[in-house]
Formats: C-alpha cells, structure tokens, sequence
C-alpha cells in the first residue's frame, strides 16, 4: 500500500530535484490532514450543541471555522505555488490539483458543522422531538464517513475511497425517512419552529456526507487518475 | 661458498620483508592521521593501536546495549511514549502510545506523518509548538478517537489525555503521553457515590429535626440547653449535605441554574455586611470598600450573595480583632467588550493562607493549615453560611466559574492576609 502512494514514491526518486518538491508536497499534506482534523473536530461538536445540548461547543464553533478558512486559503495558494514553479509528473499534479479540490469540500462541511451549531442554539429552549435519536444516529453515519474519506486520504487508499459511496447511500435513506416524518407531521402544536430547524439539520448532514463522499472520490482519482 | 649463497639469500628475504613492513606502517600511519595528530609516532604504536580498536569495538558494543535497554524501558513503560522528526513524521512509539491513540495500523519501521495515523489537531499542535519554541510543553486535551463505522463512533468513549512533550536534536520532539480518563472516572464514581450519600441522608436529617423541634417545647431548663445544641448539630449537618448537594449540581450543570440579572457590586456588598454585622462587631472587624459608586455585573443575584457571604465571613474569621477588610472592585477596560472585565479584591489582615496550600485551597473539604481551619467557637452562630463545613470556598469557586469568571487566592504582600481576587467578564452598562 505503502508504494503506490504517491507521495511516498517521491521521496525514494533519485532525481535531485525531487526531495525539495517531495518536502514541498509532504508538507500541504499534512496541511490537508490537519484541517481534516479540524473539520472532525468541528463536526464532532456540533453535535455535541444539537444532541448533548452543549453550548458551549456551539460558541467554539465560528472561531474553528474562521482557522478551517485560514486552512483552505494557505493550502490552495500553496498548491498553486507548487504548481507554477516545479516541473512534476502527471501523478503529483494530480495530486495537488485534487487537494485543491478536496479541501474545498472539507471547508463546505466546516461551514454545515457551524451551521449545525446555529442551529442547536436556536433549537435549545424547544423540548427535544422524538426524531431527534433518528437524526442523531444519521450525524454519527456522516462523522463516520468523513473519518472513512480521512483515512483512505492519509493511506491514499483508492478502495477505501470508493467504497464510501456506498455509505452514503445510508445516509440518503435516513434522509428520506426522516424528511418523510417531520414533513408529513399533522396537527402541530404550537410553533412549527423546532420542525423546521430540524429539517435544516438533516439537510446539513446530507449535504456534509455528500461532500465526504466527494472527498473518497478524489483520492482514488489521485491513485488511479480515473474519475 | 654455500654458506655465502644462503647468507646472501637471507639478507635479500630479511630486506624484503623489513620493506613490506615499514610499507604497511606508513600505510596505516597515513590511514590514521585524521585520527591523532601525532601520527608520525603510530609506526611505533602498532600493539596499542590494535588493542585500542578492540577498546573502540566494546564500548559501542556497551552503548548498542544501553541503547536497547532503554528502548525496551520504554517500550513497556507505564505511559505512551512517540518521537516525530522534523517533518513530523513517526519515528517510533511504544506500546501504551499504540493503544491510546489507536495506532495499530502502524508498524515498526513504517515512515509515516503522524497526522495519517492520528488526526490530532491538539496532538499536533504540541508539537509543532514544543519545536517552534524549543522549550518543554504540557497540555491536556480530550482525545476523540475517529472510526470509520457509526456503530463504532456512538460507543467510541473519549480520553483526557495529558501529553508532555520535549525538543530533541535535529528538530526531532519526543511526546509522552498519560492517560488521565480513568482518574477522572475514579473522582467523577467518588462525587458521585457522596452525593448520593448526601441525597439519602436528607430525609432522615429532616426528620430528626422535626422531632427535635418537637421535644424542644415540652423539655424544661435545665436539660433544654442540651436540645439547643442538638438543635444546632442538626441544622449544621442539613447544611452541610444541602451545600454539597448545591456543589454537586452546580458542578454537573454549570450554566443552566442561573438566574442572570444586573446588580449593583457596592449595594449587594453592604447588604452582605449587613447580614454579618453581629460577627464582625464580635470581632470589631470593619470593612473599608474602595471602588466606583456604580459598577453593575450581570449575574443571578442569590449566588452571588452566598459568594461574598462565604468570602467575608471567611475573612471576619481570620481577621485579628480591630482590623479592616478591604473589598477592591474596579473595571478593567480592555481592547474590545470581550476582554474587559470587573474585578474585585477581599483582602483581609489575617495570617493568609499556607503556602504549600494556595494550589488545594478550593477543593470540596481540604482544610489546610491549622490556624485557617481550626473551627473555633463561632462556628455555631453562622449557620447562615457554608463555612467552617470545608465547602464554602468550593462553592465559590464553582458558583464564579458558572458565571463565566475565575476565582484566585493568594497572600496579600502588605497585610499578609489571604487576598481572593475576582474576576467577572462582560461588563453591563457601566456608564
């Protein structure tokens, strides 16, 4: 596994201009890892501010997204630096371009964890609904899929990145199933409010694995340089 | 003739092998000269040379041993241990760091960014800090582990993991790791088995006040006197488990409780006084407030009273007779609204707190030096306030964290006195 990566593979060319570039590359890497991180991070509390009615995790929220931006800025001007100044092979350019790609994802689902918190704010004063252990579990499906795309990332493991499409078929059905409960829900009382956010809760999450499952692609487009 | 000959021919073999030889020592004398500068000299050194590089061969021996001895300390030692290079890739962990961070996927030899293998953003943070600064760094944090299957993440438990870590040669950081989640889990089963001590022991406090309560009206001078102490026992105990039961649910429910309102910091501290005036003109203690007229925080009203009741009457306490307290409140004035922040001083003239105590001072029951703690007479007539049980700075404490504040205790350099000094931020309307 180890040899096909091609970020590994660099480092044992024996051209001399390659370490510089292997350095170089290496180290957007583990920019992108570290963002990831931060995205994981991010998502994990959000949900701890919608199910574990923690606050304070939601107000950490906006000051993790604003660093997950400096991340995205740095890492695609970084990419773009390599590019114009090295000469390399088709795999690292694909390489760079996709991290280009992939870290546009990973700031998509930052931005969804912040909303989620939003959310969980507004949320807060409203009995919890009955759905709400439904849409939990749907949150723990799409945290556990990016970690997958994470993963198959670092070992830059092209099955793993594409067998994540199949999980996210899990969370379209819970999608489905949940809209279905809250959309159809007769004789409210009250407010429709806490209906509402919800529903804008699992559209979130929807979205958040989809951009995961983006994220799977593209490291086996990195592998194989096919889509 | 033949003697000549033979003669001749041995000549000839000894001048041979007295060239080789003095070859072979120029030779090795050339070989090692960036080795001693008096190599002129090795031609004669030969014996030792050989017996040196025998010394030479050993002592790495010696120090390949001593090398595997301490790979193996760590490898089995009590704490988790990993070391990056400079690029912060894993060069070497041991066994407790592989279980604590999920690092199975690792195997020896394996050159590999730490970041693949762990997505710490703390993790690396401490890192990157302990070699941008070159200096040791200790940090805890609550370690998540990710897995790839949501049966796995709901029943995945978290770690409050400490990490120590330490610059090395060639930008290289050695990390040790602790694992402190199940000392947590040890104090968080402790409070918890107390306070459930403290629920079941409610009741029958209750109870027995009430019958004593009754037998106070039907007993006559001279054995009434043993019912008022009684009496007094018994609401000292109901305090006692009410104050821990407070502490507990103000620990596991910090911001919820709270009844948030504006209050005036002078006002609220004169009406403190006011409840203390019989012990303070006990004591002739007097108390000198220096400050603004209207400095307002926003807090639940209740609380903080016990905040200041606590603290003052610590204070009166400790004080020596004929002296002053002095209560310090000031606004801090910051960069932005976030950073600026009120904050108020009690400082007394008493004989302050041990040193070796100032770290424990607010834990539930530490009782430190003995002249702080020794619960005199008046004990008895402050059932009002908590102290005097072990809690009343522990209340404190958790009653200013839940309002977003710190707490901090230390001597006073001129009076010698404990000096607590408050912290609140958000400052409302203080015009």
């Amino acid at each position: 596994m180890f040899e096909m990566t091609s970020v590994k593979a660099i480092i044992y060319t024996p051209n001399p201009d390659r370490p510089e570039l292997a350095r170089q590359i290496r180290r957007v890497e583990s920019d992108v890892l570290r963002m990831g991180a931060l995205v994981e991070k991010s998502f994990r509390l959000s949900h701890q501010a919608l199910f574990d009615r923690n606050l304070t995790a939601a107000k950490e929220l906006p000051l993790l997204d604003k660093q997950i931006d400096r991340f995205y800025k740095k890492i695609e001007s970084d990419c773009t630096v390599i590019m114009a100044l090295q000469s390399m092979t088709s795999k690292d350019l694909r390489c760079l371009s996709a991290f280009m790609q992939l870290v546009r994802d990973l700031e998509r689902i930052g931005d969804y964890a912040k909303d989620i918190a939003e959310i969980a704010i507004k949320i807060f004063p409203y009995p919890p609904h009955p759905s709400l252990p439904d849409v939990a579990l749907m949150s723990h499906h799409a945290q556990a899929m990016l970690a997958a795309s994470l993963v198959a990332l670092a070992d830059l493991d092209e099955v793993g990145g594409r067998s994540i499409k199949r999980l996210d078929d899990t969370v379209d059905r819970a999608y489905e199933k949940l809209y279905q409960t809250l959309a159809h829900q007769r004789d409210v009382q009250g407010v429709i409010e806490p209906i509402l956010l919800l529903v804008l809760v699992i559209r979130c999450l929807e979205r958040m694995a989809d951009h995961a499952t983006n994220i799977g692609q593209r490291v086996a487009y990195i592998v194989t340089g096919q889509r | 003739m033949l003697l000549l000959g033979f003669l001749l021919g041995l000549a000839v073999g000894i001048g041979f092998w007295v060239w080789q030889q003095v070859q072979l020592k120029l030779y090795l004398g050339q070989l090692l000269k960036p080795l001693t500068p008096r190599s002129a000299k090795l031609i004669l050194l030969q014996p030792q040379l050989s017996r040196n590089l025998a010394l030479v061969k050993q002592q790495q021996q010696n120090l390949q041993q001593r090398l595997q001895t301490y790979e193996n300390l760590l490898q089995f030692a009590p704490f988790g241990y990993l070391q990056v290079d400079e690029e912060n890739q894993l060069l070497w962990c041991n066994e407790q760091a592989k279980e604590i961070l999920y690092l199975q996927r690792w195997q020896p030899g394996q050159v590999r960014l730490l970041l693949e293998l762990v997505r710490s953003y703390e993790l690396d943070q401490i890192i990157e800090q302990t070699r941008d600064l070159q200096r040791l760094q200790v940090r805890e944090w609550v370690f998540h582990p990710a897995f790839e299957s949501a049966a796995a993440v709901i029943e995945s438990k978290s770690l409050v993991l400490r990490a120590t870590s330490l610059p090395l040669a060639k930008g290289q950081v050695g990390v040790f790791l602790e694992n402190l989640q199940p000392l947590l889990d040890m104090t968080q089963a402790r409070d918890r088995a107390l306070s459930d001590l403290a629920h079941e022991l409610r009741t029958p406090l209750t109870s027995i006040r009430l019958v004593v309560e009754t037998l106070q009206d039907r007993i006559e001078a001279p054995l009434d006197r043993w019912i008022n102490r009684l009496l007094q026992e018994v609401d000292r105990l109901i305090c006692l488990v009410q104050s821990w039961l407070d502490l507990t649910q103000l620990e596991t429910n910090p911001s919820i409780q709270l009844n948030r309102q504006s209050l005036e910091v002078r006002s609220l501290i004169a009406s403190v006084w006011e409840t203390l005036e019989p012990l303070a003109q006990r004591q002739q203690v007097q108390l000198t407030y220096s400050g603004p007229d209207h400095l307002w925080i926003y807090a639940d009203k209740s609380r903080i009273y016990q905040v200041f009741l606590n603290l003052l009457d610590n204070s009166i306490k400790f004080s020596p007779p004929s002296t002053t307290i002095l209560v310090e409140a000031k606004a801090i004035e910051g960069n932005n609204k976030q950073d600026s922040a009120i904050e108020i001083n009690i400082i007394d003239s008493g004989v302050g707190f041990c040193e070796v105590d100032l770290p424990y001072v607010f834990e539930r029951f530490y009782r430190g030096d003995k002249a702080r703690s020794h619960s005199s007479v008046l004990d008895n007539s402050s059932a009002t306030t908590t102290v005097g049980s072990g809690l009343g700075l522990a209340i404190v404490r958790q009653i200013i964290l839940a309002h977003g504040g710190s707490i901090q205790a230390m001597n006073h350099p001129k009076t010698g006195g404990a000096w607590l000094k408050i912290e609140f931020p958000e400052v409302v309307a203080n015009s």
